[in-house]
């Protein structure tokens, strides 16, 4: 087989890519948190998101 | 870098039937003769030799059938570094030679040999020889309409033997020495001009022509460029340190 | 006959004992005590020219040494410098004549560390064709045109089958076909056509016996072969072969993903101005089925010069599992001299990875920055939808390499016809 090392690399590349697709990764890091209780459907406006940094223009208006 | 273009043979009319001065025609298959010169045994490798140099004392030999006449000498030839010498034997075309005899040509930017061959199916042809270029030919077997000395030119185009040749350059040489049993009577000869003409080359095979002014009127020969180990060659010269 | 010995003349001029390799296809000879260069041909050796060299040179390959090339032995017999000169500076290069009875002459040429193998053709090549870059064919190979240039022999050595002379010049024109090269010369009394074929220093080295290492190659020399050239190609070959696998994927995923929608909201509206806290909201409880996969949210807002940013927590219901992420989505326009602009969207596609199934609802906290009072809006929440970044990134990663080769090659091929008559900057080429 010509070129082993670039063959065996693009084909690990693509074993990356399919698994990937299959798993749904995508580039999107989304703080995950665990065990959010129920009473968040109560009551929305009392849930504070966990992240610090904001996305978009950094404006976050509070309450009050 | 300059290299030589391979220069043509001389050679007499070959196609002419071989007549002795007397007119009769030569039918001898005795092998060996003395020297009227020195007296030593010369041995014949070519039933049909019509001139010979004697190995011994360099006299050059013209057969009368079975007699000898002497008709001049020849000096020590230089010594050489071509493989090739009398007596070594090979096969072309399918057919095994011996070399019996050799002239040897200077012109202004060298020279070379022309080695004399007899063929076991009774033919012969000439063996050039120069700067380790080796090329055997033959004469022409279709006549053909040749141009006199004065009206050749280099790029003239001629076909010899259903090929067509393109003259690539004209030599003038001379005889500078003999050896071994030849075909004519030419120990003082002088100058002789020689027209080389080549082909285009079709595969590996490299053929040329030459048309031979060395006896007035033209005379044509075919050949083809040819390696030392193509020929098979027995019996070659040992060189010294080779 | 007697095997004939080597000849044992000595120079007119200096009564130097001069040794013949080549015994009769010698025409010239330099004698190695004074550098007169002396008729061969003659026995008496008379002088064709005296020693005129400005410069001595030494021959790597010392006069008499024997080496195997290909299997066949030669002896070096003569050696010649010779150059070009190019406004003003001088380029020299070796030439090595080796003679071997059975076989005749053969020749080594050496230029920077590039050596030659060369053998003198017995006719012409077949074709020749003029234009801007003329070309020669022999055998069925095309040699381009590289150089035309005037070559002055600067000193000689040794023994050679025609008349060298120090001064001596031919018009050469060089073709190239790598690692082959076809070269003519030509001089008043003929034109003669030779073959090289590029040799390996270390070969020349190993032939020859001689000590040491060959000095380095500088720079790409005129018929060097192309290491990477035929690289780059193959390997190009190899990128098509992954584009075309990739392609494929492309097409069974593109035909496979679901692309469900598993919540939309109708239009919606919110007013800007209103406290957050009070416009956060969730939305009623969606199943996302299937294996785990991603899921895409889609935000719509009609913004016009202003912007919206949407804090989301995406909660499973039955593990309590939240993802949180906040998009903005932000729309300007306006004219201006040179006609009209416009900036950012009023759609923003987020895709959350591996979100396992189960049943959801969203947690959303909109707030905005608008002229209007109200902002109307939508989201839509998909999932297992194909997105193309992941294969345009393979893509782009699996073409670096055969990129970074086809760079090489390309670089070299630059640095061959940087000698040549066609190099960019043009301004040094010889008479054409």
């Amino acid at each position: 087989m010509k070129h082993p090392i670039y063959t065996t690399f693009g084909a690990l590349l693509i074993a990356l890519l399919v698994a990937a697709e299959v798993r749904g990764w995508t580039a999107m890091r989304p703080t995950e948190v665990k065990n959010i209780p129920r009473s968040i459907r109560d009551n929305p406006g009392a849930y504070r998101p966990h992240y610090r940094t904001f996305f978009g223009s950094g404006h976050y208006m509070r309450g009050k | 870098m300059t290299g030589t273009v391979i220069p043509s043979a001389a050679r007499s009319a070959e196609s002419r039937d071989l007549h002795l001065r007397h007119g009769e025609r030569v039918d001898v298959t005795a092998r060996t003769a003395d020297c009227p010169n020195c007296g030593a045994t010369i041995e014949f490798r070519w039933s049909s030799a019509v001139q010979t140099v004697c190995p011994y004392c360099k006299a050059v030999l013209v057969r009368r059938d079975l007699d000898l006449e002497k008709v001049g000498m020849v000096s020590d030839l230089p010594p050489t570094s071509s493989p090739i010498q009398l007596g070594t034997e090979g096969r072309w075309q399918e057919d095994g030679f011996v070399v019996v005899g050799r002239i040897v040509y200077r012109y202004d930017r060298g020279g070379w040999n022309e080695w004399y061959l007899r063929t076991m199916r009774g033919g012969s042809a000439w063996l050039s020889d120069a700067q380790g270029d080796l090329a055997i030919s033959a004469p022409a077997t279709s006549g053909i309409a040749l141009p006199a000395a004065n009206a050749l030119q280099v790029g003239q185009s001629y076909a010899i033997d259903d090929t067509l040749f393109r003259v690539a350059s004209l030599t003038r040489a001379r005889y500078a020495g003999i050896e071994g049993e030849l075909p004519f009577e030419s120990w003082n000869r002088d100058e002789a001009l020689f027209a080389d003409l080549d082909t285009d080359g079709n595969g590996d095979t490299l053929r040329f022509a030459t048309i031979d002014y060395s006896d007035g009127s033209p005379v044509a020969y075919v050949g083809t460029y040819v390696e030392l180990d193509q020929l098979a060659a027995r019996n070659l010269r040992r060189i010294e340190g080779w | 006959m007697s095997a004939p010995t080597v000849t044992s003349l000595s120079c007119p001029q200096c009564g130097a004992a001069i040794e013949l390799r080549t015994l009769d296809q010698a025409l010239s000879v330099v004698c190695s005590s004074c550098g007169s260069i002396l008729d061969a041909r003659d026995p008496n050796l008379h002088v064709l020219q005296e020693f005129q060299a400005r410069q001595k040179f030494t021959p790597q390959i010392p006069l008499g040494t024997r080496g195997t090339l290909k299997g066949e032995k030669w002896e070096v017999v003569g050696y010649q410098v010779r150059g070009i000169t190019v406004d003003g500076t001088t380029y020299y290069w070796d030439e090595y004549l080796l003679f071997n009875p059975y076989k005749g002459f053969r020749y080594l040429t050496q230029y920077d560390g590039h050596w030659n193998d060369v053998q003198v053709l017995k006719a012409a090549p077949a074709e020749q064709m003029t234009g801007r870059q003329p070309y020669v064919t022999l055998h069925d190979e095309k040699f381009k045109h590289f150089q035309t240039a005037t070559a002055e022999t600067y000193f000689v050595l040794g023994e050679f089958p025609w008349q060298v002379r120090v001064g001596d010049t031919a018009v050469t024109r060089d073709f190239v076909a790598p690692p082959r090269m076809l070269s003519e010369e030509q001089t008043p009394e003929e034109t003669t056509w030779s073959l090289g074929t590029y040799m390996p220093a270390a070969q020349i080295w190993t032939a020859f016996g001689l000590p040491g290492k060959p000095p380095h190659a500088r720079g790409v020399y005129a018929n060097q072969p192309d290491a990477y050239m035929p690289l780059a190609g193959s390997m190009a070959k190899r990128y098509l072969l992954f584009v075309a696998v990739i392609a494929a994927l492309i097409l069974i995923r593109l035909v496979t993903a679901s692309r469900e929608t598993v919540f939309a909201t109708n239009s919606a509206f919110f007013k800007p101005g209103a406290p957050a806290d009070s416009l956060a909201f969730v939305t009623p409880t969606f199943t996302v089925s299937g294996r785990t996969a991603n899921l895409e949210v889609t935000t719509e807002a009609q913004v016009d010069n202003g912007w919206a940013y949407f804090e989301y927590a995406l909660v499973n219901e039955a593990t309590g599992t939240t993802y949180e992420f906040g998009r903005e989505v932000s729309y300007y326009y306006g004219r201006d001299s040179d006609g009209a602009w416009s900036e950012g969207s009023r759609r923003d596609r987020a895709v959350l990875p591996s979100v396992p199934p189960g049943q959801y609802f969203l947690r959303v906290a909109p707030e905005a920055q608008v002229p209007t009072s109200f902002l109307e809006y939508r989201i839509i929440v998909r999932r297992d939808v194909p997105t193309l970044t992941p294969y345009l990134i393979c893509l782009a990663l699996l073409a670096l390499p055969p990129i970074f080769v086809a760079l090489r090659a390309w670089g070299m091929e630059s640095a061959r016809w940087k000698e040549s008559d066609y190099a960019p900057s043009g301004d040094d080429d010889d008479d054409e």
